[in-house]
Order: C-alpha cells, then structure tokens, then sequence
C-alpha cells in the first residue's frame, strides 16, 4: 500500500544519501528523491487519487518522510562542505617565518632623536624652539656675550674664522641675543643646533657638535628657579636618578655662572676616557644671565633678568647611547646609525 | 696651574683636609681642579748617605757601592749607574718600600750585584730635571734631605681661572682655601724690608693706561748660582725648571703672589733711565729665547738710552740677559695692560709664564708686595746681596672703584634662598671684601685691589661670592612663579622634523655630515673654490671650505657603505651654506638630500626616489633636465612642484660611484617650507558614477610618458577625472623601433551619469587629437 511504499521509499533514501562518497553523489541522491521531479513527488501527485480521509493521513506521513530526508541530507551536505573548506585551508598554508618583502623603515640619527625629545620637553614648559645661522657675525659669537675681543676666554674657544671677519658659532649661545632682539622680555628659548670648534678629532673631540642653548628672562629669576628647570631637565633626559654637583664655573655671559655635572653614565664614577678618567662629566654650563648680556639684546637689566644654560647634546647622546667614540656620529656609517 | 699643596699649607695657619680632599673643595667653591697627584713621593724616604767603598762590576758600567745611610739603615750595599758615584762622596739614599716613578723599590739583583735600595739623583727624586748623576749634597748620613719632602699637586683648569688674576699664585688661591675652611692666611711679604731714599734709576712711563705701574730695585754683590734644592723643588712641583737663583726667584714669586717679575743684569743697561713705552716703526728686538724680532707700535716695550731690553710682560732680552757673571740686578715687578699685552702675545705666539698672567689684569698694588718678598728670599739664596738705593716706583694709580651697594633683599631673591646679614657680611670678609651697612639690610661693599681689575664690578658679582661659598647644593629647586605666555612656534623647524619622519619611514636612513669640504671633495662635482665660504684657519685641507651642496658629503656615505652593503638608503637635512657679496652673513638654506645605492641597473632605485618625491610634494612634476657634470647624462630630472623649482633627482654619473649604482634625490627646503602643505579643501563627493576605459597609444621609444598622459587629458575635456599609466609594451607586432603605452582614462559629469554616446564621444576626440598629431592606436 501506498504507506508502505513510503516507509520502503525512505529507508531507500537513506541509504542513498548515506551512502554518497561525494558531493556530486549527494546531490544524485537529492534529486532522485527530493527533486521536483523524483520520487518523493511523483507519491505526491498520486495522492490527489485517493480517498480524502486516506489523503490527509498519508500527506501528514509524506511531510514528515520528506522533512527527515531534507535534514539528513542537509547535514550531510554540511559535513561536505566543511570538509572541502577544511581541505583548501590546508593547501593555503603559508610559511610564516619567510621574511616579509619590501622596504624597512630606516631610522633617525640619535642626535635628531634627542633634540626633538628636548624640542618636546621645553615646549610643554613655554618655551620656544628658535634657530640661528651657523655662520655667525663676531658680534653676536662673542661681543654681544660680554666677550671682547681682548678677553682671554676667547683662547677657551678654538675658533674657525671665515672671510668677511665671520666665524663658524663656537656655541649656540649667540641665539640667545638674536631671540632678545627678536622677541624682547619676557623670554623662554631653547636653540638646539650645530656648533664649531678647531680642535684636532679623537675619540672624545670633534670640530663640529651640537648643543641646545636654552634661556629665560623674566621678573626676579633665582638660581633656586634655574635649579628647577636644570633638575627637571636632567630627569626628562635620563628617567632615571643621575647624581649631580653644582660647582663655580666661570662664562662671561653669565654672573654667577655654574658647571653642572652629572656622574659618569658609563663608567658610573671610577673613570673612562668618555668622562676624561675623572668619574664626573660636565654636561650642563648654565648661570644667570649678564647684566651686559642682556643689554646687548636690548633688554632693561634692572627691569628683567634670567639664566641661561647650555647643554651638550653630542656628549649626552653618547652618555644616553653608551657611545664610545664621537667619530662615530659623523661618520655616515650606517652599521651604527640602523641601531637608532 | 699647578699648586703645591705643601706650598699651600705653609702659607695657611691650621689643619687642612687632606690633597683629595682640599682638590674637591677647590672644586665645588672656588675653581675646577683637574686632578690632584702625589709628588715626589720618595722624598719621604729619602736619606743621606754617604758612599764607603766603591767596587766595579766585571762587564758592567755599574758599580757596587757601600755606603753609610746612619744610624738607622746603617751599612748598605747597593749597585750603582752614575759617573760620579765615588767613595766619600754624600748622596740621596732611597731605602727599599720607598716609591720612584709609579713604582716601589724592592732588594733586587743588578749585574749579579745584590742592591738593597739605590742612590738617587735629584731628577729622580723631582727635585729638578737633572739625571746627569746622583745628587751631591753636604749633610750628615742618616739625616733626611732638608727643606724637601713629600708633596702632593693639585691641577687647576686654567679656563676657570680666566677671571681671576688673583689665583695665578699660590697665595690666591690660600685665601680661598682660607675662606673655605677657616684656616688663617699667613702674608709671606714684609713690607718692612723695602728701602727707603733715593732710587738709582728714574722710570719714565709714556702712557700709564697701558703701564699703570713700574716699580723695581737694585742689588749689588749678588752670586748667581744654582738655587737651594728647596727652591729648585717647588719650582718643579709647580711645572718650572730650575735656571739659577736669581731666576728662580723670580719665577718663585710669580707663582706665589702672582706678579711676574725680570732681572736685568745692571751692568749691560745703558744711562740711568728706564723707558715703559711703544716700541717705535721697525724697533729690532733680540729675545731671551734666542728670536729676534722687529717691533711696532702696537708692541709695548722696556728700554733704557740704548733701545729696547724687555718685550714688556712677554719676554726679557737677550742683550740685558743675567749670567754666571752677573753682579748688579734691575729687579723689575711692573704692572702692564692686559689687553695689550694678550694682543702682543698672540700675534707673537709667545705665551709665557708672564703674559698669561698680566692678560688676566693682574693687581698693580702688587708690585711691591713682590719686591719686598724678593728681598727676603734673595739673602736666603745669594748671601751677601745687598740693595742699592731707594726703591723705584712710578705708580699712576687709577681711580679707585666706587663701593658696590648691595642689598640683602634682592640678594635673597636672585639667590632663591634666605641667608643672613652677618653670614653674607662674614663670607665677604673672609675674601678680604670690606663690607659696611649703609642703611639697614644694605652693604656698601669694598672690593680688594686683586679682584678689582676686571673680576669683580657688579652686585651679581657678589652673589656669585655669596652663593658659591654657602655651597650652591643649598639652593632647593623652585618653579617659578610667572605668566605663561604662549610660545611662538618654530614651523620650519617643525616641517624638517616632520620630512625626516617622513623620508625615514620611505626606508632611508638619517645622516648627519660636515659643514666642511675639501677642495678635492669639492672639484670631484666641479665645484670651484671661489663658489663657497672659506675657513681662514682650518686645521687641515678638510676643512678649508663650507659646503654650497650636501652632495661631496651624501656622495662620501655612498662609498664608504658600499664597503659593507651593497643595497641601501640613506639622507641627510642639513644647510647649504652659500657665500653673498660684501659682508654680509653667508646665505644658509636648508637641503634635504637622498640618496638609494644599489648594484642592479638603478632605473627602480630612481624611481623609487621620484616615489620619496611625491611622498614630499604631492603632485610634484619631474621634467627631463639637462644634466650637470656630476650627474647621469640621460638620467637627470628638476622637480617642480606647484609652479616653483624645488630640486632635483639625478643618477650619480657613473665615474662617481664604482660599487654600483646611486640615485640622488636634492630637495631645497626653503622653497617647500615657503609653499607650505597644499592647500586642502573638501569637494562634495560625486553622485553619479565615473566610467574608465583604456587605450594603447604606438609611441617612438624615447616618447615621454608624461607628455602623452597630458595630450590625452587635454583632449579628453572637461570630464576627465585621471589619466593613469598602465603599462608599456615593445615587441612583436610593434617595428624595433616603437613602443605601446596604455593608459586607463576615466570619466564622469557631476550632474549626471555619462551615456554611451558621451562616453564613445570622449573616447572618439581623444582618437582623433591623438591621429592628428600622428600617433596610432593598438587594439
């Protein structure tokens, strides 16, 4: 009869679908029996010749068979697909420790590195970042910073001369007079840059370094005020505590003037050639700025008056680097500027 | 300068810390001190001795010698190298423990000669700097070597003593030592033992501002020879050869008051008249070093009726020079301008012990403080001398400065922390300051002869004395309490900071190059030396010029890597320094400079660089360029970027570069900083959609890539979006001598979707224009 038909219709189906080994033979099956076409609607069709309680019996039965059948089948599609996209992850493998094409960044010069790091630290604190020529008029190099022509710490500063009775800057002290002039009082400066000296190179001199003059001027600056912005300074640099000594120290744009040392960072105080066997390193000249100094700039000295520092930036990049030699900075090599 | 510290402590009353100590002292309150050392060591060990028996040795040049070292070392035998080791003879024993040299003496064998301890010579023990023999001296054995012993010296950083005319003598600087620890100042000057009545010479001074000062006195019966081993010692300990006693007194006393001083043999000085004055046109001048020179006016000298006898403060004559002969002395301790006298020293290069004092402005009060301590030290060294006549002094004294006014208040305030009045009052005093209250909490300050030359005028002066001997680890860091103004913002500095972000992140490594070239470096570019800014005084031929390009340098990274990469980028941001007519200051414009070194054929490195181009300048046009002598002659290109020429890109001209290839990109950054980032404004996005079609264009084979794309945009009109450069082909069916280039040219209208006729109508004119000018078209 037509339910045992059924019944015998569906095992057969199941074992079909059962049976499959490829998607292809899935789908043979399907059509075969769920097909618009196969065999679950030809039984269809002949239902409409039964007898109408028969008929509601036996279609209740057919969708039951036809939704069993359709979730077998479903499932069994699933697992094909799973297995195909599991196969072609598998042949996607990639060999993830290949080194990657292209281009590496390459890197900034340490002395770069240290001056935008300053550049950031005094400008959070107001302090303008300002520039002056490296071809400096006599004036400006030493004139203008209580440094006459007969005075006898001119002999201090090996001094290159250029025509026109010019000097290549033996400091970046002379922008603090281009920026009183500039800017007038009150004052906050910073003015990194390149520097000159005729000296012989070694391992701890160089004709040409960088320092990063640095400047206020306002209403009653103390040494306790200096002190601030030195300290502050000196641990932005490091992060870390460094050891310090405030001591005399004689600049003739300065009144009082001082030498601020730090304790050696690479030999940490018995001695090295970096810090001249002496376990302490001069790092940071500063004082209060001279009252001729700041005339010179155009500024009252009874009305205003302020520090000035001068920092190393090359020694204090090879104290930061654990750098042994300065020859290296300008030496383009770029074994050791790819470490930066 | 180098102090004594034995020398020091014989001018200071009471205990004083230790060499190390003291050095550190000096160092956080006074002066930087390089380092201090032990001196003469031995002599704490040192005994006389004297030599029994002297053996020779077979087949050495030593001799055995016994010798009597008294009552405590009794009897030794010791091995011996000096000529004049001879039985009888009282020498320095140095027993073994004592340390010589860096190194401890031990029993040791010599010419298989046991030598318990040796015999030393008076080089050996730092005494002076002869080794020609052992020391000879007069004493009972056993007894140590009088007047010497173990020192220690302390090395001051003469930079830091620039300002202080003061501290170029031992004396000064006890006083600071004074001021430091308490300790009291002995005055080693009696004034009392200058003569009064009538001097034997006048002294006439042409111009006192440049000679404030002449003083002097005459001896007679002086016997020059060598001076007491004490003497000799200190001189040595203070880095000076010993000469004769005469000398050496004079040396001695510059370095413990500071004040240089000269003898003149008084039998070779003609009249009775001794002239401070210029030096006339062409004045010959025979020196004590053996120089002669010729004098102007400029120079200042000493002379008598018969020319000039003494380059004043640099230098003695030869002609006036004392000798073994010598028994009548001019003894000069004169005051002299430091200016002129720095002037005179450098242009003659000639710094001696005496300039590089006076250029510090030395104290004329002090002239006859040095004469009376001559006397002194001359009846210890030459017995029998005796003055002749009354003092000569000529002094114009220049005005006394005024009193400095300085009121605690703004002490305080500079200071940064309070202080008392009797602590401020107490520390001046200590530095001989004379400090009077004017009004309550103000001092009228007195400054002493020897800091009122030039070091200290001002109030701020004071304060550096106040606060360095309070100790300025007293001072508590304090913020300041000021307005906060908005700081003016450096953009240009700003805009190289951001390029190196930019051109390091492209893959090119930052360099940092000299500012110098040679004229070698620079004639390999066909730079000439008359372009640049030349160093007047340049250590060596590397840095006779300042560089117009960064090229020499970048070209020089180039090499020196290709040693050990053969891939790789590098760039440089620095100032090209360019040289303007009269007096002005150079013209220094800012560069950036790349560069890509590579050993494959170099047209991708090249490209790489117009890349790094359009990373920079957005937009920016690289049009063929003839080529300069340094570059690649078919590969050269200027940039132009929004109408302005900004640089170039060039391949190093092949004899330049022998690893390989290079490729230089030169951007002038005054130029982008003054154009600024392009301006950005936002367009309203398109509704309708843009269509793209692609055309291939058969071109010669040098037809320009660019020229074409901007024929096509032309002729396309107003709705082309972009004409993009797909590809180019050479090769069959094309003749050997063409290529095809394709281009993908898109389309849209903003208020409408383009129809196909529009598009075929777009594409047709393009055909066409193309046609008309005698391309063909592919496909």
């Amino acid at each position: 009869m037509i339910e045992s038909t059924l019944s015998e219709l569906e095992s057969r189906a199941a074992a079909s679908i059962d049976a499959a080994a490829t998607p292809d033979s899935l789908e043979t099956a399907r059509v075969e029996f769920l097909g618009r076409k196969g065999a679950l609607a030809s039984i269809g069709k002949d239902m409409g010749k039964l007898p109408p309680e028969q008929r509601a019996v036996v279609g209740k039965m057919l969708n039951a068979v036809k939704q069993s059948l359709e979730s077998q089948f479903d499932s069994k599609k699933a697992a094909f697909d799973k297995a195909a996209l599991d196969s072609r992850l598998a042949a996607e493998w990639l060999d993830v420790t290949r080194p990657a094409p292209g281009v590496r960044p390459g890197s900034l010069h340490p002395l770069t590195l240290i001056q935008r790091e300053l550049e950031d630290y005094f400008t959070s604190l107001g302090f303008a970042v300002v520039d002056g020529p490296e071809v400096e008029t006599e004036w400006h190099n030493f004139d203008a910073l209580n440094i006459p022509a007969t005075h006898p710490a001119r002999d201090a500063q090996d001094t290159f001369w250029v025509e026109g009775g010019h000097v290549l800057r033996t400091h970046t002290s002379p922008v603090q007079v281009r920026a009183m002039e500039k800017f007038g009082a009150p004052l906050r400066i910073i003015a990194p840059g390149r520097v000159f000296r005729n000296e012989e190179v070694d391992a701890s001199h160089e004709h040409t370094f960088y320092q990063l003059e640095g400047m206020m001027i306002d209403r009653d600056v103390s040494i306790a005020h200096m002190l601030y912005f030195m300290k502050g300074l000196l641990e932005a640099i490091f992060s870390r505590e460094v050891t310090v000594r405030l001591r005399p120290g004689f600049f003739p744009f300065v009144e009082p003037g001082f030498e601020l040392d730090i304790q050696c960072l690479i030999c940490g105080g018995p001695g090295c050639p970096v810090c001249k066997q002496s376990g302490w390193v001069e790092l940071l000249p500063c004082g209060l700025v001279h009252p001729n100094v700041l005339r010179a700039g155009g500024i009252d000295p009874d009305q205003w008056n302020g520090f000035a520092f001068g920092l190393g930036l090359t020694r204090l990049v090879m104290m930061r680097y654990a750098i042994d030699d300065i020859r290296h900075l300008a030496s383009g090599d770029l074994r050791f500027l790819r470490q930066f | 300068m180098k102090f004594s510290y034995n020398w020091l402590s014989e001018l200071l009353d009471g205990a004083l810390p230790g060499p190390a100590e003291l050095t550190r002292l000096i160092t956080m309150k006074t002066a930087e001190c390089e380092g201090v050392e032990a001196f003469a060591p031995a002599l704490a060990h040192a005994v006389a001795a004297r030599v029994l028996e002297v053996t020779p040795i077979e087949g050495s040049h030593n001799v055995q010698a016994r010798i009597d070292a008294g009552p405590v070392h009794g009897v030794k035998q010791v091995v011996c190298g000096a000529p004049n080791c001879r039985a009888g003879l009282v020498t320095a024993y140095l027993p073994a423990g004592a340390e010589i040299d860096g190194r401890v003496i031990s029993k040791v064998t010599i010419s298989g000669v046991e030598s318990d301890g040796m015999l030393a010579s008076a080089a050996e023990l730092s005494i002076n700097r002869d080794h020609s023999g052992i020391l000879e001296i007069d004493i009972e054995p056993g007894s140590p070597l009088p007047g010497l012993a173990a020192d220690h010296v302390i090395e001051v950083d003469n930079k830091s003593l620039t300002h202080r005319p003061d501290l170029w003598g031992h004396y000064g600087l006890a006083r600071e030592i004074a001021a430091i620890t308490g300790a009291k100042l002995k005055d080693p000057v009696k004034a009392s033992l200058l003569p009064a009545g009538e001097p034997l010479y006048a002294v006439e001074i042409e111009d006192h501002s440049l000679s404030p000062r002449y003083s002097a006195l005459v001896f007679e019966n002086v016997t020059v020879q060598p001076s007491p081993l004490w003497l000799q010692a200190r001189l040595e300990a203070a880095g000076m050869n010993a000469i004769n006693n005469i000398v050496d007194v004079t040396n001695y006393i510059g370095a413990e008051l500071a004040e240089p001083m000269h003898a003149f043999d008084a039998d070779k000085l003609q009249g009775n008249t001794i002239y401070v004055r210029r030096a006339k046109s062409g004045e010959p001048y025979d020196a004590l070093n053996g120089e002669s020179y010729t004098l102007e006016p400029r120079h200042l000298v000493i002379a008598d009726s018969g020319g000039a006898i003494a380059l004043a403060g640099v230098i003695g004559g030869a002609g006036s020079a004392i000798n073994s002969e010598t028994t009548r002395i001019v003894l000069e301790s004169a005051n002299f301008d430091a200016a002129c006298i720095r002037k005179t020293s450098a242009e003659m290069k000639l710094r001696t012990d005496a300039s590089m004092r006076f250029e510090k402005a030395q104290d004329p009060k002090n002239t006859v403080r040095a004469l009376a301590r001559a006397i002194a030290l001359f009846e210890i060294v030459s017995p029998g001398i005796r003055l002749h006549g009354g003092m000569i002094d000529n002094f114009k004294a220049p005005p006394a400065p005024a009193p400095i006014t300085l009121p605690m208040e703004w002490l305080i305030r500079k200071l940064g922390r309070p202080i008392e009045a009797a602590e401020v009052r107490a520390i001046l005093e200590s530095l001989e300051f004379g400090v009077a209250e004017s009004a309550p909490g103000v001092f009228e300050v007195t400054v002493p002869s020897w800091r009122a030359t030039k070091d200290v005028t001002i109030k701020d002066d004071l304060l550096e004395e106040v606060g360095r001997m309070v100790g300025y680890s007293s001072i508590p860091p304090e913020p300041p309490l000021k307005p906060v103004q908005r700081p003016w913002v450096n953009h240009e500095r700003l805009f190289h900071h951001d390029l190196r972000q930019k051109v390091a992140a492209q893959g090119f490594t930052e360099t940092y190059n000299y500012s110098f070239v040679s004229e070698a470096m620079a004639a390999r570019f066909g730079f000439t030396p008359d372009q640049h800014v030349h160093v007047l005084n340049p250590i060596s031929v590397e840095q006779s010029l300042m560089r117009i390009s960064l090229l020499p340098g970048i070209h020089r990274n180039i090499v020196d890597n290709a040693r050990y990469s053969d891939e790789f980028r590098l760039f440089e941001i620095g100032n090209e320094i360019h040289k303007r007519q009269s007096n002005e200051l150079p013209h220094e414009v800012p560069h950036l400079m790349a560069a890509i070194h590579t050993k494959a054929d170099g047209s991708a490195a090249y490209y790489e660089l117009k890349r790094l181009a359009e990373c920079l300048m957005p937009g920016c046009e690289a049009a063929p360029a003839s080529s300069l002598g340094y570059e690649h002659s078919a590969r050269a290109a200027a940039i132009t970027w929004r109408g302005r020429e900004a640089g170039r890109i060039f391949e190093l001209h092949p004899s330049l570069v022998e690893s390989g290839r290079a490729s230089v990109l030169d951007a002038n950054l005054a130029v982008l900083f003054e154009l600024g980032p392009a301006p950005k404004r936002y367009q309203p996005l398109r509704r309708f959609p843009s269509s793209s079609f692609d055309l291939s264009v058969v071109a010669g084979l040098r037809e320009l890539t660019g020229d074409l794309g901007g024929r096509i945009r032309a002729a396309a009109g107003a709705n082309c979006d972009s004409v993009e450069f797909l590809y180019s082909y050479q090769g069959h069916p094309l003749p050997d001598d063409k290529q095809s280039l394709s281009y993908r040219i898109t389309v849209s209208a903003p208020d409408h979707t383009l129809s196909n006729e529009e598009l075929t109508g777009i594409r047709a004119a393009i055909i066409e224009a193309l046609k008309a000018a005698g391309y063909e078209l592919r496909g």
